[in-house]
């Protein structure tokens, strides 16, 4: 494992030199900057591939009862949903959150302590991986309308209230093209957030013979969903664009940042990281 | 020494008349005798514009020579009053005159600063100097790198960045909503100068369609015409209002035409599409609470005047910037002027020691008569073209080195040419006869 270990750094690093070269390209409008930052991101993401690929055939134990590899995980989906955003839409921005978010989960993944996480067993069942997989996009998607949506608040703000556009907004894309990547993270996102729900449902009937079990993790997840799904019915059927879904995805966002490390760590639950 | 000049008038020195007459379209140096074989002046270049006429020209003879030239010409050429020129004309000469090309190519000198017209004017000027051949090596260079000044300037800073009129301000307010305008339709609301050009920049900009909507059909239509648009009746606007994404208003209705409370339903029915409208009408037509609601978006004239006022105090910030890159790029010119008298120098200096080599050869093999085979006769060329190249070696790595390290490098290059007699002067035995002791 040592030698994965530095492994881990060097992408850690490669991740750390893009997400400074992608901002400091943005902030002082230096285009081959900004490429060659996304360079380092694909490097860094084509090494992250083959040092999960790695450790689940090698380790294959270890690792599944291993919080840290879910973070790294998570770290890798998010940059999957962000290359698959950025060859369908051309939606070059993302890059700005993709890097930097990609670093802060990567890199929390290697401070976590590699302690066990006590894992019930049947844990490399179908439904569990279904469960993992599908969350993990869903929550890229879910960033990406996050950062998404910052933007387009600040760059509507300015627009309606006339006020001068600084060379920064301006280099930023239309609120159409910030528009976008919250529907889509809508339309691709809460069909997979459904099915990693209830696939947990599902597993957690199997492996506790209980479906529902107050736990805090699950209550939180039971209102994301809620919310979530109110969002789609909004934006698909009724035609929602613009502040109102961008201001409900920053929320729902947030909600899943706090399921995913507050409960994890603070609360004492079953889905717990902590041994 | 070649020396650069630059006569001109611009919007600044000389009011509208004065340049309608100075114009030089269709000047031709040579057939007007501006470049003779041993006239003054060697290369010139005329840029005639409507805001500017300016002669740039270069030649090794006393200024009064050139400006007298020139002036001469350029009055002859126009049938005006040689003295009314001199009134309202401005003068640049050497790294003044390359100066002031640059900031005429940055459009730092434009009317309208920043606007890009004047680098495409200066192009069309130089590549019809280049067919009639009325430009050599100090403008060819000189051009090239005003051309390559001015892109430097518009990367660089943001003189050019920021539209600066009403209907341009519009459309790029339009690309900040929309981003790519191919799939948006615009629509006209009564017809105004103002909206007709806006529509012009939105069709420039990919605009899918203009809707000209008008109180009389008639005029619609013929409107629409001019954009390959369609045209409707002002009673079918609320329809309208569900298909096109941008709203040009114009009319000279006395009252607000499209009201916030129905724009309410419509929105609704457009499945909330963001709209933007551009009320460029006084009195205005739509009414300012429309902005309220989401997804809607309204400039009025004042706000798009504002604007533009901002815009334009920005390029004049950024005009500072873009002088400091201007005096880079002189002092850069400068030093390759500088190097460019050490060139001809270094060439005529191997050119003479090579007449020498050539000569003392065959001297010799005349000395030898036949004795001489193929081989030796390469060899001893050999030797003598390689001695001169030798010892000319050390004196020219010697003023290259001058050249780089010093200001004044021009003496020891003069000294050179002396030393070595490049110039073929003939120098009297008693030429220095009082220093002698």
């Amino acid at each position: 494992m040592i030698s994965l270990r530095i492994f881990d750094l060097g992408i850690a690093l490669l991740y750390f030199v893009a997400a400074i070269q992608v901002l400091a390209g943005f902030l002082f409008r230096q285009k081959k900057l900004q490429s060659l930052g996304n360079y380092l991101t694909v490097a860094g993401f084509g090494l992250h591939s083959i040092d999960l690929g790695l450790q689940y055939f090698f380790y294959f134990k270890e690792t599944l009862v291993q919080s840290q590899f879910y973070f790294s995980l998570l770290a890798w989906a998010f940059l999957l949903v962000f290359f698959l955003l950025w060859f369908r839409l051309k939606l070059k921005f993302l890059s700005l959150i993709a890097a930097p978010l990609a670093l802060i989960l990567f890199s929390s993944s290697l401070a976590i302590s590699p302690k066990v996480i006590p894992i019930p067993p049947r844990l490399s069942g179908l439904w569990f991986a279904l469960h993992i997989g599908t969350l993990f996009i869903s929550m890229g998607f879910l960033a990406m309308a996050f950062g998404a949506g910052i933007a387009y608040l600040y760059l509507e703000k300015k627009i309606k209230t006339k006020s001068r556009l600084s060379s920064f907004s301006k280099d930023l894309p239309s609120l159409t093209a910030f528009d976008r990547a919250n529907h889509l993270a809508v339309t691709w996102g809460f069909p997979l957030f459904t099915v990693g729900t209830l696939s947990g449902f599902i597993w957690a009937a199997f492996t506790w013979k209980k479906i529902f079990t107050w736990d805090p993790k699950e209550i939180l997840a039971i209102i994301i969903w809620l919310l979530y799904a109110y969002l789609f019915h909004q934006r698909l059927a009724l035609g929602w664009k613009g502040r109102k879904p961008a201001k409900l995805a920053i929320i729902i966002f947030v909600l899943t940042v706090i399921s995913m490390l507050g409960v994890n760590f603070l609360i004492p639950t079953h889905h717990s990281f902590k041994p | 020494m070649q020396k650069i000049y630059l006569f001109g008038l611009n919007h600044r020195t000389a009011s509208v008349e004065v340049r309608e007459k100075f114009a030089l379209t269709n000047f031709n140096p040579l057939k007007e005798g501006l470049i003779s074989q041993d006239g003054p002046i060697t290369e010139a270049l005329v840029l005639s514009t409507c805001n500017r006429v300016e002669i740039l020209c270069v030649g090794s003879a006393a200024q009064e020579d050139v400006e007298n030239k020139v002036l001469n010409t350029w009055a002859g050429f126009c049938a005006a009053d040689i003295n009314l020129l001199k009134k309202n004309m401005y003068f640049y000469q050497d790294l003044g005159a390359v100066e002031h090309l640059f900031t005429v190519a940055s459009s730092l000198d434009s009317m309208v600063l920043g606007e890009p017209q004047i680098l495409g004017q200066l192009k069309d000027a130089y590549r019809k100097a280049v067919k009639e051949q009325t430009v050599k090596v100090i403008i060819n260079r000189l051009l090239h790198k005003s051309f390559s000044v001015a892109k430097r300037v518009c990367t660089e800073t943001a003189v050019a960045a920021n539209a600066v009129s009403i209907s341009y301000a519009a459309v790029e307010l339009a690309k900040r909503i929309f981003g790519d305008l191919s799939k948006h339709r615009a629509m006209l609301v009564g017809a105004g100068e103002m909206a007709e050009l806006a529509a012009i920049h939105l069709l420039n900009s990919g605009v899918q369609e203009i809707l000209v909507v008008n109180r009389t059909l008639e005029r619609a239509q013929e409107l629409a015409c001019k954009f390959q648009g369609k045209a409707a009746c002002l009673d079918d606007l609320q329809d309208n209002l569900l298909t096109v994404d941008i709203v040009i208003s114009s009319t000279g209705a006395p009252s607000t035409i499209i009201q916030a409370r129905d724009l309410k339903k419509i929105l609704k029915k457009r499945k909330h599409r963001p709209i933007f409208f551009i009320d460029i009408a006084v009195p205005r037509d739509i009414d300012p609470d429309v902005n309220l609601l989401d997804n809607v978006y309204l400039y009025d004239i004042d706000d798009l005047k504002e604007v533009v006022e901002e815009n334009l105090a920005n390029r004049k910030a950024e005009a500072e910037k873009a002088r400091m890159i201007i005096k880079q790029e002189v002092d850069k010119f400068a030093q390759w002027l500088k190097s460019l008298d050490l060139n001809p120098t270094i060439v005529d200096l191997l050119a003479k020691g090579e007449t020498i080599a050539q000569r003392e050869l065959k001297r010799t093999l005349r000395g030898l008569k036949q004795d001489v085979d193929e081989k030796t006769y390469l060899a001893m060329e050999t030797l003598a073209q390689s001695l001169v190249k030798k010892l000319y070696h050390e004196p020219i790595m010697f003023l290259k080195r001058r050249t780089r390290e010093e200001e004044n490098a021009q003496k020891f290059i003069d000294l050179t040419r002396r030393m070595f007699n490049l110039d073929n002067e003939h120098i009297p035995e008693n030429a220095h006869k009082d220093r002698k002791r």
